[in-house]
């Protein structure tokens, strides 16, 4: 939709209050923070500027750069993953026939459940020696597995869990997008001679562009925030497996109490949501070009 | 056009006016003296008959007490002590922390209201930086090993005598937890409560001969990722790779203890407030109290720290601060805490003046840890640093991980991390 | 192609098949989590790794969890919780929306900057901006107050997002014709977009709703006497090292999740196909 020229005076006042309130109590903080990135404190909390040192002791650090390896790949992997995973539940109770309010629900449960609290319940779930995961694979005659104990499975059991909470919260925005689609689009593609996943294609996709946009921007920037699991079930580990970018700048903060080097980390979290938030929302705009 | 502004405008008061509604109200000169008291989450029912009790006592002074869940408490304090102001006017500060606190400038010098003599001496060494006392011991700690009298019956197994002169050796532990495990019927031999703590693990490096930790607190290579520490938790891998007689990948504190009032595990070496839990929860389990094992070829080594609190250097309620230091180094106090909470008193009179209660297997057995075996943890400001550091490294040896280059890797970070305190 | 009937009912089963397989993996931990609520503290975990019926289905029932929970600081932080969460989304609705609606249907100098922002705002680590937040609260006195819960989290980067995306896709010749009837931008705003959008402004509801339902560390750090406990705080509270009161965790957790359901049930019946105007209207 082409936007309308009005007096600015306009979008001023729509815009004061939010604005207001981003300014003070985020962007405000943000800008201390990036500005705190270049500096260290005394032992007695003077600040002092320290310019490139701490972006440089990062570099220099392999558990850093293992860490941006962690994140990337955690992140390729879980993004397009919990997309797909929430645009199929939503397509799967998109028709209200009878009782699917109630599993629209029952998929909303886990997003009540808080990230901490999931995170202690998916630890004893997961134990692998007394858990009840294990023990209902033992009971089933399955090898038991080790699940955030070992190195190889820890990322992708984090990626599970995660989808776990997630996909119900995603549906919600792709069902209200696909909600917003009017039958008659579909229908005329049905008597069209179109079939459902050509429908789906063609009708659909390019109508939920906007959503689309919306959920991946948004969880993409939620899952490279991401911190509680990391920090609660597995601290990072085993050997630095689920080290996220996240957790070690929390663990600067607050095991190794280098604020410099946290707020490094955290600068660079954030160029890099950034720029993939720029790449994410380019990539739908073009989209829309193409089909005009 | 015009009712836009006006719309707009009357959002803005409204958002003034709830803010000032909302905020804080002017304090007035006669009302009392609040302290602003970040203390630990433990339950209401062990926190607030002492602040109750203090506020009794002082009817000018009310206490402001934020109880913050233990998972959360470092982070919280280090945010409020990052701010540099005025709140808050005490903080619960667990003694290895005192060097940190002190280091940077969060400590009042507590030295000149606080009678040294009256304290046992682990207690009082943990409270002290650079000559001061810093941080007011309020309740220390110890080890016992729990074990199932049951399960050792029904094996046909000796238990552990609770005889400190008897003490069993980890060899002799692991003998036994051989034929106390059972995977069919997932019962495990043993466990640690703290399994990937250094405050319960670095004593079996420490039974050997290791040293944690440079004597002036700076240097861990060489040190933590010595030979003894290597042997000692190489040994300690394979209780659970191994020999398989603990549970491996199991690191929430909290849950060996639920095990072993399930009869999952039949021997358990744990904080001896533990006792309150397995009786409160478990009744009817019949369970002994032995005293924590040893290397055969090393010492007796245990592990002990305390609760302390600390007056914030930059309180503006200086002489109310004061008196709640004074208040809460009474016996009086002291007394009332342990009934809430039993925790080995960190005054000398108190095991004096109640005697009937420590003439227990347990208590004996504490006594004589405190007072030989007992091994604080390393003072050195970056403490914060080392314990997570060391914790990862310990929790990656629990899961197979090569000993001596999970704990270099540790000791080189620690190092690392250290240079801002030299 | 329109489905033969054999072949839409075994589409149908197909697809409730699904659905019910998918809440059995989504419902089971949860399901865990009551049953652990109501059965005695000692047998919480004796089921655990001996996994039988006994695991999902307790023999012996016990209200005696929620009935110390109910004497504990839960009922008061279920209260701060629900005060802080319903101020924050009927407030941050009307802010956010109003500037998502800006955002979405003017041009204006400095738009795209502007909009920049917003994004940036909700790709900071919270962790990293805290302390200068703290300190900033602080010096407005608001420590231990409920503004200290609700304000800073009243314009939020990523609800104006979502509905500068939802008000982007409504057609511009509805606002057009409008125009001509002499609306002025606030009754549009009002009374033409924001009732299209109805999904829209549940879903945001919703997201602003479980961001405050789920607010642990801000609330730490800045309002943690006992009169603002919140829920999640109240939470954590069950679990001290060498003393887990895993009844009361478990109970207190099932009373939050099932608390927290209650504006999702409420906002259900926005989750239906708009009729979008068509022009001709």
């Amino acid at each position: 939709m082409a936007p309308f020229r009005v007096p600015p005076w306009i979008p001023a006042l729509f815009l004061a209050p939010a604005l207001a309130g981003l300014l003070v109590f985020r962007l405000g903080p943000i800008l201390i923070a990036l500005v705190g990135g270049f500096t260290g404190s005394t032992l007695r909390g003077e600040t002092v500027f320290v310019g490139m040192r701490n972006y440089a002791d990062l570099a220099a650090d392999p558990s850093f750069w293992s860490s941006v390896r962690v994140t990337l790949l955690f992140n390729l992997i879980i993004n397009p993953f919990q997309i797909c995973c929430a645009m199929g539940l939503a397509l799967l109770v998109l028709r209200p026939t009878r009782g699917v309010a109630l599993f629209r629900a029952a998929y909303l449960l886990p997003m009540t459940v808080s990230i901490a609290l999931t995170s202690v319940i998916w630890t004893i779930l997961l134990e692998p020696s007394v858990g009840p995961v294990n023990g209902m694979l033992k009971a089933l005659g399955l090898q038991p597995q080790p699940f955030f104990r070992s190195e190889g499975q820890s990322l992708v059991t984090l990626i599970l869990v995660c989808t776990w909470k997630g996909a119900g919260y995603w549906m919600i925005f792709l069902l209200a997008g696909l909600l917003a689609i009017p039958r008659e689009l579909h229908e005329a593609a049905a008597i069209d001679g179109a079939g459902a996943w050509q429908r789906f294609l063609r009708v659909t996709l390019p109508l939920m562009r906007r959503p689309l946009a919306f959920v991946l921007v948004a969880d993409t920037a939620i899952n490279f925030l991401l911190f509680a699991p990391a920090y609660i079930i597995t601290h990072g580990g085993p050997a630095g497996s689920t080290a996220l970018l996240m957790f070690e700048a929390y663990q600067a903060a607050f095991a190794l109490l280098n604020h410099g080097r946290s707020l490094a980390i955290s600068t660079v979290i954030l160029v890099i949501i950034g720029v993939i938030a720029v790449l994410e929302l380019r990539l739908f705009r073009a989209a829309h070009e193409r089909t005009g | 056009m015009a009712k836009i502004a006006r719309r707009g405008l009357g959002r803005l008061s409204l958002a003034a006016g709830a803010a000032a509604a909302l905020g804080g109200t002017p304090a007035r000169a006669q009302a009392p003296t609040t302290l602003k008291v970040i203390w630990m989450g433990w339950p209401d029912n062990q926190v607030n008959p002492l602040m109750e009790w203090f506020e009794k006592r002082n009817p000018s002074i009310k206490l402001a007490v934020e109880k913050i869940p233990f998972n959360q408490i470092f982070q919280t304090i280090e945010v409020r002590l990052q701010a540099r102001n005025a709140d808050p006017d005490i903080f619960i500060c667990d003694s290895p922390l005192t060097a940190s606190y002190g280091a940077r400038g969060h400590l009042m010098d507590l030295t000149p209201h606080l009678d040294a003599s009256r304290f046992a001496k682990s207690a009082l060494a943990a409270a002290t930086h650079e000559g001061k006392i810093a941080s007011a011991p309020f309740g220390s700690s110890m080890q016992v090993m729990f074990y199932n009298k049951a399960m050792f019956r029904e094996a046909g197994v000796a238990p552990p005598p609770a005889d400190v002169a008897q003490r069993w050796t980890w060899e002799k532990t692991l003998e036994a937890a051989r034929k106390l495990t059972d995977a069919a019927k997932g019962q495990w031999g043993y466990a640690f409560e703290q399994s990937e703590r250094p405050y319960q693990l670095l004593p079996l490096g420490q039974s050997l001969g290791g040293v944690a930790l440079s004597q002036d607190g700076f240097k861990a290579s060489g040190f933590i990722d010595g030979p003894a520490f290597v042997e000692a938790y190489t040994w300690m891998q394979r209780l659970y790779t191994d020999w398989k007689v603990s549970p491996q990948g199991q690191f929430d504190p909290n849950i060996p203890v639920e095990m072993f009032g399930n009869g999952k595990v039949a021997m358990l070496v744990a904080g001896t407030f533990s006792v309150a839990t397995l009786q409160q929860r478990f009744p009817s389990l019949d369970f002994g109290i032995a005293p924590m094992p040893y290397f055969e070829k090393g010492k007796p080594v245990t592990p002990t720290g305390a609760w302390h609190f600390a007056i914030n250097p930059r309180t503006r309620n200086q002489s109310q601060t004061l008196t709640f230091l004074r208040d809460f180094m009474t016996e009086e106090l002291h007394s009332l805490w342990f009934k809430l909470r039993p925790y080995p008193p960190v005054l000398k009179s108190i095991w004096d003046a109640e005697k009937a209660t420590f003439d227990t297997d347990m208590w004996r057995i504490v006594r004589h840890e405190l007072d030989n075996t007992a091994q604080p943890r390393p003072a050195t400001p970056g403490f914060r640093e080392y314990e997570d550091l060391v914790r990862v490294a310990l929790r990656d040896i629990q899961t197979g991980a090569d000993v001596k280059a999970a704990l270099s890797g540790a000791a080189q970070r620690i190092d690392r991390e250290m240079q801002k305190y030299r | 192609m329109i489905a033969s009937p054999a072949r839409r009912i075994v589409l149908g089963a197909l697809r409730y098949a699904a659905m019910a397989a998918v809440a059995a993996v989504l419902l089971l931990p949860i399901w865990w989590t009551f049953v652990s609520a109501i059965r005695p503290g000692g047998e919480i975990f004796r089921y655990a790794a001996d996994v039988g019926w006994r695991t999902l289905v307790p023999e012996r029932l016990t209200l005696e969890h929620f009935r110390t929970m109910l004497a504990s600081d839960m009922p008061r932080a279920i209260s701060n919780s629900i005060v802080v969460s319903v101020v924050t989304v009927v407030f941050g609705t009307m802010v956010n929306a109003a500037a998502g609606f800006a955002f979405a249907v003017f041009e204006f100098p400095l738009k795209r900057t502007l909009f920049a922002f917003v994004l940036l705002t909700f790709m900071m680590p919270f962790e990293s901006i805290v302390i200068p937040l703290y300190t900033l609260v602080r010096t407005l006195e608001w420590t231990n107050t409920y503004a200290a819960l609700i304000v800073p989290d009243l314009a939020n980067g990523l609800v104006v997002f979502l509905f500068r995306q939802f008000f982007l896709g409504i057609p511009r010749e509805i606002y057009e014709a409008a125009r001509v009837d002499g609306a002025s931008w606030w009754t549009i705003f009002l009374r033409l977009t924001m009732p299209l959008s109805g999904p829209t402004i549940a879903t945001a509801a919703l997201m602003q709703f479980i961001h405050q339902w789920d607010a642990f560390f801000w609330p730490l750090v800045a309002a943690s006497t006992p009169e603002l406990v919140v829920v999640q705080v109240a939470i954590a509270r069950n679990i001290t090292l060498e003393q887990a009161n895993w009844g009361g965790l478990f109970a207190s957790a099932s009373t939050a999740i099932l608390l927290a359901m209650i504006p999702f049930l409420l906002l259900q019946r926005y989750f239906i196909r708009t009729v979008t105007a068509s022009p001709d209207k």
